[in-house]
């Protein structure tokens, strides 16, 4: 994917996050906020990527969505938290 | 501030034949309240909520105990846990509104989330944007501070101070004499629930409710079958005050229908009824077919949150058969304590009266009110030696 039309993307990525803090929905917040950190993370754009997931953890934890683990497990293979 | 002829709580302390009634500061004192919240609410077990507030796993509700900021919690085993509303990083409270967490408590802050035991779990960007964790910041150390807490007949009782004796010690005295009354309990649904936000301290709340002396007046309906000759004195110095009733007569529905009675009870409560006071906030009523319990949440010296709920010895949904009479029920009982509303509300004026000495009580009818102005002039004047002995002592 050009840079161009992934920057554009991760512009639409936003915009589906305010809609769905607009909308109180917490489970597509955190669903959009993991798609983006890990694609963030595979171009190599780690601190974006890791900025992306913790806010994906927080609000899988608060979900109480299995996954929230998965995704501290990805924080701490980049060094951006502990057990 | 002058808040009239001051007795002292010497005088309070005294035999009921001599002694006089709190002060007025006791009623309209900002600080005698704030110290009062201390000594009298925060070091003794007070009630706060119910167990049917929170009855699912993960549902938590805020309340406050004089000020104080508190949630309930039904955590995953069950189990009911009491923590200060307030998050360890900034101080905001957690918890606004009651609901259901599926999962973590989550700061609408900066985000610290917290499980249910109350232990930090997330520390999302504290070591900087998408570093979670920082070497100054200790999670296992920052958990949410605990509140010791009991849930007795289904109330939520706290001990703020953490330093007061375990709840079965701090109540043994009337576990004991309720002993057959210690059996399951079915809260009666949202029509058994109803408050009243009273402009009276909360302290006159429990006098009221302690004595029988007023019934004849201020209850008339209850003269025909139930005379102040046929009630009688509780006291327990120290512990709790109240009244009893010989003859206390059940509700009937239309058809005769009447609520079952609690297991196993002894012949007393065939016509017996008890209605204490569990010093400091919480009123209670036993009967042989139900029970209800009245939380006091002060608001301010002169202002009080009444939390009435009503309990049966069944449960009323799967007794639809009975709905009404849990309606009817639950009207009659609110009926008779509105009455009460204006003689709190009356007292609480009164003391505004700068002449007004703490009144003389009557030695025949008045012991269980002077039982519960015992226990708080005691508390407060211990608790003052303390803080006396303490200001005095040389430094280390």
């Amino acid at each position: 994917m050009h840079g161009d039309d992934f920057e554009r993307m991760l512009e639409k990525a936003n915009a589906n996050i305010l809609d769905a803090v607009e909308l109180g929905d917490s489970e597509a917040q955190a669903a959009e906020y993991r798609r983006w950190g890990d694609l963030l993370n595979r171009r190599g754009r780690i601190d974006e990527g890791c900025f992306f997931l913790t806010q994906a953890y927080v609000l899988a934890l608060e979900c109480g969505l299995e996954y929230a683990d998965d995704i501290q497990q990805v924080l701490i293979s980049h060094g951006r938290d502990r057990e | 501030m002058f808040y009239g002829t001051q007795g002292t709580l010497t005088e309070v302390q005294r035999g009921i034949e001599t002694a006089r009634g709190l002060p007025n500061a006791h009623y309209i004192s900002d600080d005698v309240y704030e110290e009062e919240r201390d000594v009298l609410l925060f070091a003794n077990w007070a009630g706060i909520g119910l167990g049917a507030d929170i009855p699912v796993p993960g549902d938590v509700m805020p309340v406050e105990l004089a000020g104080m900021p508190l949630f309930m919690v039904r955590k995953h085993d069950n189990e009911v846990a009491v923590f200060q509303n307030t998050c360890r990083h900034r101080g905001m409270i957690l918890v606004e509104e009651k609901c259901n967490l599926r999962g973590t408590i989550r700061c609408p802050y900066h985000s610290w989330s917290y499980n249910l035991d109350g232990s930090l779990r997330a520390t999302p960007h504290v070591g900087g944007p998408g570093r979670n964790y920082d070497d100054n910041v200790d999670r296992r150390s920052l958990g949410l501070f605990t509140i010791r807490s009991h849930v007795w007949r289904d109330i939520v009782f706290v001990n703020v101070s953490g330093a007061a004796p375990s709840f079965d010690e701090y109540a043994s005295k009337l576990l004991g004499r309720w002993r057959e009354h210690e059996q399951p309990l079915f809260h009666g649904g949202p029509v058994s629930s109803f408050a009243f936000d009273v402009r009276c301290n909360w302290k006159l709340a429990v006098e009221n409710y302690c004595e029988s002396y007023h019934l004849p007046w201020v209850h008339p309906g209850l003269n025909s079958y139930s005379r102040l000759e046929d009630h009688y004195h509780i006291e327990e110095p120290g512990h709790f005050a109240g009244q009893g009733t010989k003859v206390y007569r059940q509700i009937d529905g239309d058809k005769g229908e009447r609520f079952p009675d609690f297991k196993g009870l002894g012949k007393f409560w065939n016509k017996g009824a008890e209605y204490i006071v569990l010093f400091p906030n919480v009123m209670l009523a036993a009967q042989r077919d139900h029970g209800y319990a009245i939380i006091l949440l002060p608001q301010g010296p002169e202002r009080t949150i009444e939390r009435n709920e009503i309990y049966y010895g069944f449960d009323p949904e799967e007794r639809p058969d009975l709905a009404d009479l849990v309606r009817r029920n639950a009207r009659l009982w609110k009926g008779v304590l509105e009455e009460d509303l204006f003689v709190v509300e009356g007292m609480q004026r009164g003391r505004h009266g700068v002449r007004f000495d703490g009144g003389k009580f009557s030695p025949k009818m008045d012991g269980p009110t002077h039982v519960f102005h015992r226990w708080v002039a005691d508390k407060m004047h211990a608790s003052r030696a303390n803080a006396s002995n303490g200001a005095s002592a040389p430094d280390a």
